[in-house]
């Protein structure tokens, strides 16, 4: 399981590649990320995560439309793969049980 | 989403971001880039999305988006690679030892005198730009027209500055300067301080001098305030707190009213203390306010920040006119010049300060380059011609399916190694001539004037880079193109192919070598001209005593002169105002025409007294000097120059007895013969002489063969004569010929580089003559065997060469001469440029370079056949 470790922008990617369905390509995750998370996405960052993702078959994309206001240019659509929704799944059960393993009383009252 | 289709994204960036991006990935980052800027235009502000656009792109500039280098099925195996590009590399170098020391000394020479010279021309070109607000100061100067001629002068007058405040909206501030040059005294120690300037209280406003104590809203305001420099205080009150003490200078007492730091030596002009205006105007005030041909000034003003100076230059017209009432002479225009394009413009008259020489900075700009070449080429030639030598090593990299590009990068990659170690040697370099080279530009050279640390380093970093790649370019393209199959050839013909290259590079290097030689010899010819010339006047063995207008020597004049002559070896003795070689001062003058009307005019005045003339040999051409038994001569006789009357057309003769209305009322006694009293930039300006009791500095002409004791005789006198004046003596020919410094600094600085750049090439040379003997061994071998001679077998190896020499000097001779005589136009004399300098240019680079090849060659010849044929 360790071998699958994923970062916490990594993962972020992929919950809002998985959000997105059929619609995540660059400039919508970033818009996507940025308006649900409230911080700032540079298109450096998020483009060599999505390569990273795909290179390790996390994620994979196919090309969609051109369109006239992206100079003629294609969008590349990203979708989960099998293995990443279950890489995805691990992690967030993950979290669920270390989570509910904190007892109750560390929690400070409030 | 279409509505402003025509905005287009920074093109640079753009290809800039296609160039690097990995094209698996390209097209849709890209897309994703389009939509995102669209997007930003749309929200209005274009200049923000334009950046926008650039910054996401350099932040794409990264590993995983860059596309690999090299084919991606080499990709794994880069690193151990270049672990082996690099080792080879290394051991080549290292087996021929010889080859890449010459190489390395050759770059390293070139990269050390480059970085000082260009060090040298930036702190030339850096100057007064320190001042916080260079760039809103300008210096008003005038071009003045009288009835006879147009004066081109850097002074002003004194109420101009307070004019152009009025006046203008757009200037904020000004301040005017003046130099005194004063008798300092201060208990035991006196001394003259030449570079006393008095000044406006708003010179620190203006100005980023900086006021270390003092208040410099107050400092120059009260009259004889006086403001000194650190290293002034410390020369008269040591470690004592100077500030609220006083210093006698000439006859008045100053009160020290602050410290300042010295002036930076990048300023065009630099003073060792300053003295409140007011200490003159308290005086002059009718001469403040009205005197508007009264040019005793250097004027600065400050504009507002924002405001434009064509603003101002096209009210000047207006201005003039509303202002200055014409007085037989009128301002043709009011120039402003910014502050700091004063230090390189042509001179005007009665600068402040030294100038520079655009000229000279261009001459060594140049001379930096072709060293830098010369090196280059060195590395060029050796590179190539020992490109056999790695033919195996290219071959088997070949075979065994290396890329062009891969072989491309290895050969550049080995010459930033060499450049690499060869920079770090001209670092050391530079430190140890650096010393040197500031005693031969005659200049600090501080570092203090460079701009910040990193800059300077990214500069040279990019320098050697940029050097490294322009010396290994060439030898790169031609390795890689070995084709494998060359190697298993019995002929090596191939290879050799590109020789034309290299016999270009070399012939170049001569050109170079002979223009440095033959132009460093014809402006040394240039000067001994301006040296040499009959000036007029008699400068050998005259020496000049500052006097200041003391008061006992005017009142004794006569007296002290006798004293002095009554030394053996002092043939003559003359006060006057200035001497020749200094500015004269000029003044506004009525001279009667030939019509009779007095005609108005500005004219040089030397005030000087009855020995003036025969003290410096001055020859009368009509009329007579002056006299004493007239004793009329003393106020109302006006010597004038031989110019002056061929301006207002008239014959020595008729010249006599013009009526002058100056400071007196006189008449012309006498014409005298045009003598240089300025240097031969200029041509000789009219001039008159009158008498004055104002004794500004003493010459004093002397003779025989034992100078330094009759000197010292003379001090001896002074001194009991005098004995509070200091005996600051000079001799007027070191003084005049110091006009020529820049001019004489070039061929000091020259000819030293045209060393340099003929060892460099000379080091080349040896290179190339080691390798074509190298392979020529078996050929001379059998040609001994087959019984030729030994000059006969030198004269092999070297007929190349001397063709090369021999055309270069077809080029270089019309090239020198061409830039030579461009550069004799600065004076009015001109050295006739002598063909036979190109000759002894021509044989100089012709014998090092003979004797370079020689030495190899020789031994070559003298080997003994058997061993070099034997090899096999």
């Amino acid at each position: 399981m360790n071998r699958h470790q994923l970062g916490e922008f990594e993962e972020i990617v992929m919950l809002t590649v998985g959000i997105l369905y059929k619609e995540a390509y660059g400039v919508a995750i970033i818009d996507e990320i940025e308006a649900r998370q409230n911080r700032k996405v540079s298109i450096g960052a998020l483009q060599t995560v999505l390569r990273r993702l795909e290179d390790k078959g996390y994620l994979t994309s196919e090309f969609g439309e051109a369109t006239n206001v992206r100079g003629g240019k294609r969008k590349r659509y990203f979708s989960l793969t099998s293995l990443g929704s279950r890489i995805l799944r691990e992690t967030q059960e993950q979290r669920v049980e270390m989570f509910n393993a904190i007892p109750r009383m560390a929690f400070p009252k409030s | 989403m279409n509505s402003i289709p025509h905005i287009q994204p920074p093109k640079f960036f753009l290809r800039f971001f296609r160039w690097f991006c990995d094209p698996a990935i390209m097209e849709d980052i890209e897309g994703d880039l389009t939509e995102m800027f669209a997007r930003d235009i749309d929200s209005g502000n274009i200049t923000k999305a334009k950046i926008q656009f650039s910054v996401r792109i350099l932040g794409l500039f990264r590993p995983g988006i860059i596309k690999k280098i090299g084919r991606p099925s080499l990709s794994n195996h880069s690193s151990p690679m270049f672990k082996n590009y690099f080792i080879t590399s290394v051991r080549s170098l290292v087996r021929s030892a010889g080859f890449s020391t010459i190489n390395i000394v050759g770059l390293a020479v070139g990269l050390a005198t480059f970085s000082l010279i260009a060090f040298y021309v930036y702190s030339e070109l850096s100057y007064d730009r320190y001042h916080v607000k260079a760039d809103r100061i300008f210096r008003i100067v005038e071009n003045l027209r009288t009835e006879n001629e147009e004066l081109f002068q850097s002074t002003s007058s004194p109420p101009m500055g307070p004019r152009f405040l009025k006046d203008f909206p757009e200037v904020e501030n000004y301040v005017r300067l003046q130099q005194w040059s004063l008798l300092a005294q201060r208990n035991d120690i006196s001394s003259y301080e030449p570079e006393t300037y008095i000044a406006d209280s708003t010179v620190f406003d203006i100005f980023s001098f900086n006021l270390v104590k003092g208040d410099k809203k107050t400092a120059l305001r009260e009259p004889f305030s006086i403001v000194l420099t650190e290293s002034m205080a410390k020369k008269y009150f040591g470690n004592e707190e100077p500030v609220g003490q006083t210093l006698k200078m000439d006859y008045d007492n100053y009160k020290v009213t602050g410290v300042m730091e010295d002036v930076p030596e990048n300023s065009h002009f630099r003073f060792s203390n300053l003295i409140s205006f007011s200490t003159w105007s308290r005086n002059n005030k009718d001469y403040e306010d009205r005197a508007w041909f009264w040019n005793g000034f250097h004027t600065y003003v400050l504009l507002h920040e924002g405001a434009s100076v064509e603003n101002v230059r096209s009210k000047m017209k207006d201005f003039i006119k509303r202002n200055v009432k014409e007085a037989g002479m009128y301002y043709e225009d009011l120039p402003l010049q910014p502050l700091s394009s004063i230090y390189m413009a042509a001179p005007r008259s009665w600068e402040n300060g030294t100038r520079g020489s655009m000229n000279n900075i261009y001459i060594l700009s140049i001379i930096a380059v072709f060293i830098l070449l010369i090196a280059c080429f060195n590395y060029i030639n050796l590179a190539t011609a020992r490109a056999s030598r790695r033919l195996k090593e290219v071959g088997l990299r070949k075979t065994l399916g290396a890329l062009r590009r891969m072989l491309i990068a290895q050969f550049l990659g080995e010459s930033l190694i060499i450049t690499i170690v060869a920079s770090i040697l001209a670092v050391g370099l530079v430190w140890i001539s650096l010393p040197y080279f500031r005693g031969l530009v005659e200049s600090q050279l501080s570092f203090s004037v460079l701009p910040n640390v990193w800059y300077v380093a990214g500069v040279m970093i990019g320098l050697v880079l940029f050097i490294g790649l322009l010396a290994g370019a060439y030898p790169a393209y031609i390795i890689s193109q070995f084709q494998p199959v060359q190697i298993f050839r019995s002929s090596t013909k191939g290879i050799f192919g590109h020789n034309g290259m290299r016999k270009v590079l070399v012939s170049i290097q001569f050109i170079i070598s002979i223009m440095l030689v033959a132009g460093t010899l014809l402006v040394y010819d240039q000067l001994d001209v301006v040296r040499n010339q009959d000036l007029g006047f008699t400068k050998k063995g005259v020496i000049v005593v500052p006097t200041n207008g003391d008061t006992a020597i005017v009142n004794y004049l006569d007296a002290v002169k006798n004293e002095l002559k009554r030394i053996p070896g002092v043939v003559q003795a003359s006060g006057s105002t200035s001497t020749p070689g200094q500015s004269a001062g000029n003044n506004y003058t009525e001279i009667e025409m030939t019509d009779g009307k007095m005609s108005p005019t500005n004219i040089n005045f030397i005030y000087a007294d009855h020995d003036f003339l025969s003290t410096y040999e001055i020859k009368l051409i009509a009329g007579r000097n002056f006299q004493r038994d007239v004793k009329s001569d003393d106020t109302t006789a006006y010597l004038i120059n031989e110019t002056a009357i061929k301006d207002f057309g008239w014959t020595p003769e008729q010249a006599l007895g013009k009526k002058v209305r100056g400071r007196q009322g006189g008449k012309i006694i006498g014409v005298m013969k045009d003598f240089n009293y300025r240097s031969l930039h200029t041509k000789v300006e009219p001039l008159m002489v009158a008498m004055t009791t104002y004794v500004g500095r003493m010459s004093i002409r002397l003779e025989g063969t034992d100078l330094p004791t009759t000197i010292a005789n003379v001090k001896t006198k002074w001194n009991e004569l005098i004995p509070y004046l200091p005996f600051d003596y000079s001799f007027v020919d070191v003084e005049f010929d110091r006009q020529y410094k820049a001019d004489q600094q070039l061929g000091k600085v020259a000819g030293v580089f045209t060393g340099l750049s003929m060892f460099i090439g000379c080091l080349g040379l040896l290179g190339l003559t080691a390798f074509v003997v190298e392979r020529r061994t078996k050929e001379i071998g059998i040609r001994k065997v087959l019984g030729a001679s030994i000059p006969s077998v030198v004269l092999l190896i070297t007929r190349e060469f001397i063709w090369l020499i021999v055309i270069a000097l077809a080029i270089a001779t019309p090239l020198t001469w061409y830039f030579i005589s461009r550069w004799e136009q600065n004076f009015i004399l001109q050295a006739v440029i002598n063909p036979l300098r190109f000759v002894m240019a021509g044989t100089v680079v012709f014998l090092i370079a003979w004797l370079t090849i020689s030495v190899l060659s020789i031994r070559a010849a003298n080997a003994n056949p058997t061993k070099s044929l034997r090899m096999e």
